[in-house]
C-alpha cells in the first residue's frame, strides 16, 4: 500500500456563479521515500494537490488516504492534529515567525507534542544542526538571510519528524546559489533521513533533484516523468 | 487543545510600538473612566451612608422627614425631648439633644465665578461633637455665640467654590451680608459635615432671621426609636417627627440613585465606545499578520489555540492600561472632592473599585480581541496563505 494514495481526487470552487475545477480526477501514489516534483503552469493544480496532501484543503471528489488515513474524512481539529505529527510544510516565503528566534521558530510543532523541555531541546538542536543553521539559534529571522531563513524553516519542517514533507516553491524567493544549497538539502533529507518529499516548482533545475515529476494542466496529469 | 507559547503573544505587542502604546492608553482611558465613575458612586453613597450614626434619630417637622432644610420644629423640643424622652440620658453639663438649624445660604461671590453657589451652614450648639461623633475640631476652636465665628470643614472650599487656603483659621467669609471669622477647621472624613460650614446656633438663626430650630438630634443609648416616635405623637402641639438619622441618610441616598445611574450609563457608553476603537487596533494588529495565522494552522495548532493567544495578546495590553490608569486613579482621583447639592464628597478608590477598573479592562482585552481574531480565523487555511 502506498503510502499517499489519490483516487479520482477532485477539487472544485465556486466563484460566482462559475465553477473552478483546479484539481480533476486525479490519481496518484506516493510511496514512502520517494521525492516528488510537481510542475506546470499557473493554475494547473500542483499547489491543490500540494495543499490537499498537507491536509491544510479537503477534496470535494474522491479519496484521499494518507498513511491508511482517510484525510477527507477527518473533522477540522482532527485534521489539525493529524498534520502536527504527519506533514511537514515547507513555504516559498518561509513564513517564520519574526518574534521569534530560530530556536523557537523551530520548537513551535512541538509544543504540540508531548514532550518534556529536554526531549524539545534535543530534537530541536539535532534538526538546526541538520539544516547547518546550530550557530544562529538565537537570532531572529530579521538577523538571517533568505537562505538562512528557510533552513530554519525546513528545520522546523522535519523536527516533529513527520512522515511527508510538502514545499511550496522553496527556492522561488532564494539566489541560485542559495537555492541550490536548499535544493541539495532537501535531496539530502530524502536521500540519508528517507522522508517522503513533494515539491511544487517551476524550475526544471529544482525539479531534476527530485526522484519523479508530475506535469500537470488544467487539474489533470499530463506527464509522470522518472528523473533518475 | 495545545497552546501557543506565551512569550508569542507577549512579543507581539512589540510588532507595533504606536499601536500598542495606543492599546494601553486607550484602555487605560477606559479604565479611568471607569474607576472615575465608581470612586464617585462609592464616594457619594459611603459619604451619605457615614454621614449617619446609627445610634442617632432626629426630631424633625412633620413633612420634612426628606429635608433637613425645610424642617421646622420649636426651639423647645430639644429641651423638652432631652427632658421627656426615656431614651436619651443627659450627659453631665448639657442636654444629650442638641438643636441645630440648617441653611443654605449663597455661597461668598469669588469672581469670575457667578454667585450662584449655595453653602450649607449647619447651627450648632457645642454638644453637637458629642452626638455627631464623626465630627472632630482639627485646627483652631469652637466659635464663640455672639462673635460672627465660623468652623469650615474640609471640603467647604470645594462647595464655595474657593481654594482650600481661604478658609485657613483666621481668615473671614460673606455670609449673609455679614463677614464671620474662621475660628476653626473641621474634620468628618467620608461625611457631608466635611464639606459643611458651622457657626453658632443662635448666631445662624439671628442672621437668617429665623425662630426655630430645624431639627434636635440625640444619641439612643437604652432607649429605642420607638420612644422618640411615641414622645412625638403624644406632643401633636409639637409638629415634629421622630426618625433615624440613616433612614433620613438612606433616603437621601435613594434620592441621588439617579445620579449614581447616569454616572454608571456615561462610563458604560464611553467603555462603550473604547471596546469599538480596541475592536479596529486589534483587528488591524491580527489582520497583518493573517499569513503567519494560516501557517501557525498548517503545523497544526487549532483555531482555538490562536485565539486564545490573540485575547492572551490583547489582555496583556488592556492589563498594562489598566494597571496604569489604577495609579492614575490612585494618584489623582482618591479623595477629589467633588460637590453635589448635599455638600462635597471624595472620591474613593478602594480595593473593591480596584478591581471592578482591572475586571473592566480585562473585559476590554476579551471583547476587544475576539471579534477581529474570530474574523481574521474564518478565512480557509490556503487562502490566508495567499495574503500578503
Amino acid at each position: 500500500m502506498a503510502l499517499i494514495e489519490c483516487r479520482s481526487l477532485s477539487r472544485t470552487y465556486r466563484r460566482g456563479p462559475e465553477t473552478i475545477t483546479p484539481l480533476d480526477s486525479l490519481d496518484l501514489d506516493v510511496e514512502s521515500g520517494d521525492f516528488l516534483a510537481l510542475m506546470g503552469p499557473s493554475g494547473s493544480g500542483k499547489t491543490t494537490l500540494l495543499n490537499l496532501i498537507a491536509g491544510i484543503d479537503r477534496p470535494t471528489a474522491g479519496s484521499l488516504h494518507i498513511g491508511g488515513v482517510d484525510v477527507g474524512s477527518l473533522s477540522r481539529a482532527r485534521l489539525a492534529d493529524w498534520r502536527s505529527g504527519a506533514v511537514g510544510y515547507i513555504f516559498q516565503l518561509y513564513n517564520l515567525v519574526p518574534v521569534l528566534t530560530a530556536y523557537e521558530n523551530v520548537e513551535l510543532p512541538l509544543l504540540l507534542q508531548r514532550l518534556s523541555s529536554r526531549q524539545r531541546h534535543e530534537r530541536v538542536a539535532a534538526a538546526l544542526s541538520l539544516v547547518g543553521i546550530a550557530d544562529r539559534a538565537d537570532h531572529y529571522p530579521r538577523q538571517l538571510s533568505g537562505g538562512q531563513e528557510q533552513r530554519v524553516a525546513i528545520a522546523r519542517a522535519i523536527v516533529a519528524d513527520p512522515a511527508i514533507i510538502v514545499a511550496d516553491e522553496p527556492t522561488g524567493d532564494l539566489d541560485k546559489a542559495s537555492a541550490a544549497a536548499i535544493m541539495d538539502l532537501l535531496k539530502r533529507l530524502n536521500q540519508e533521513v528517507g522522508k517522503t518529499l513533494i515539491m511544487v516548482t517551476h524550475d526544471p533545475g529544482c525539479a531534476e533533484h527530485a526522484a519523479r515529476t508530475l506535469h500537470l494542466d488544467k487539474g489533470r496529469l499530463v506527464e509522470h516523468a522518472l528523473t533518475h | 487543545m495545545r497552546l501557543l507559547p506565551s512569550i508569542y503573544a507577549s512579543r507581539n505587542l512589540g510588532r507595533s510600538p504606536l499601536r500598542l502604546l495606543l492599546s494601553v492608553l486607550g484602555s487605560a482611558m477606559v479604565v479611568l473612566l471607569v474607576l472615575a465613575a465608581g470612586g464617585f458612586v462609592r464616594g457619594m453613597t459611603s459619604s451619605l451612608h457615614s454621614s449617619a450614626d446609627p445610634h442617632n434619630i432626629m426630631i424633625v417637622g412633620i413633612g420634612s422627614e426628606e429635608s433637613l432644610e425645610r424642617s421646622e420644629i420649636p426651639a423647645s423640643v430639644a429641651s423638652l425631648l432631652a427632658a421627656s424622652a426615656p431614651g436619651p440620658p443627659p450627659p453631665p453639663a448639657s442636654p444629650f439633644a442638641p438643636p441645630e438649624a440648617h441653611a443654605q445660604p449663597p455661597a461668598p461671590p469669588h469672581p469670575p465665578d457667578p454667585p450662584n453657589r449655595l453653602t450649607l451652614v449647619r447651627g450648632v450648639t457645642p454638644t453637637a461633637l458629642l452626638v455627631h461623633t464623626q465630627a472632630q475640631i482639627i485646627e483652631g476652636r469652637f466659635p464663640r455665640p455672639g462673635h460672627d465665628e465660623i468652623l469650615a470643614g474640609r471640603l467647604a472650599h470645594t462647595r464655595i467654590g474657593v481654594p482650600p487656603a481661604a478658609l485657613a483659621v483666621g481668615n473671614t467669609l460673606q455670609i449673609e451680608g455679614r463677614a464671620w471669622t474662621i475660628s476653626g477647621r473641621l474634620a468628618a472624613p467620608n461625611s457631608v459635615m466635611d464639606s459643611e460650614l458651622w457657626m453658632p446656633l443662635t448666631d445662624l438663626k439671628e442672621a437668617t432671621k429665623r425662630t426655630t430650630d430645624s431639627c434636635a438630634v440625640a444619641t439612643l443609648q437604652d432607649a429605642e426609636l420607638a420612644d422618640a416616635q411615641t414622645f412625638c405623637r403624644q406632643r401633636l402641639d409639637l409638629e415634629i417627627a421622630a426618625l433615624s438619622e440613616s433612614a433620613y441618610y438612606s433616603k437621601l441616598a435613594a434620592f441621588f440613585g439617579p445620579v449614581r445611574a447616569v454616572a454608571w450609563v456615561t462610563a458604560g457608553l464611553i467603555a462603550l465606545g473604547g471596546v469599538f476603537g480596541g475592536l479596529n487596533i486589534m483587528y488591524a494588529a491580527f489582520a497583518s499578520r493573517t499569513r503567519e495565522l494560516g501557517m501557525l494552522q498548517c503545523l497544526g495548532y487549532r483555531r482555538g489555540a490562536i485565539v486564545v493567544s490573540m485575547m492572551q495578546e490583547s489582555c496583556l495590553a488592556t492589563a498594562a492600561g489598566s494597571l496604569l490608569a489604577a495609579a492614575l486613579a490612585l494618584l489623582f482621583l482618591d479623595g477629589l472632592a467633588v460637590q453635589f447639592s448635599m455638600g462635597a464628597f471624595g472620591l474613593r478608590i478602594d480595593s473593591s473599585i480596584l478591581l471592578l477598573g482591572l475586571g473592566a479592562g480585562l473585559l476590554l482585552g476579551l471583547v476587544g480581541a475576539l471579534p477581529p481574531a474570530i474574523r481574521c480565523l474564518r478565512l480557509p487555511i490556503t487562502e490566508s496563505l495567499k495574503s500578503v
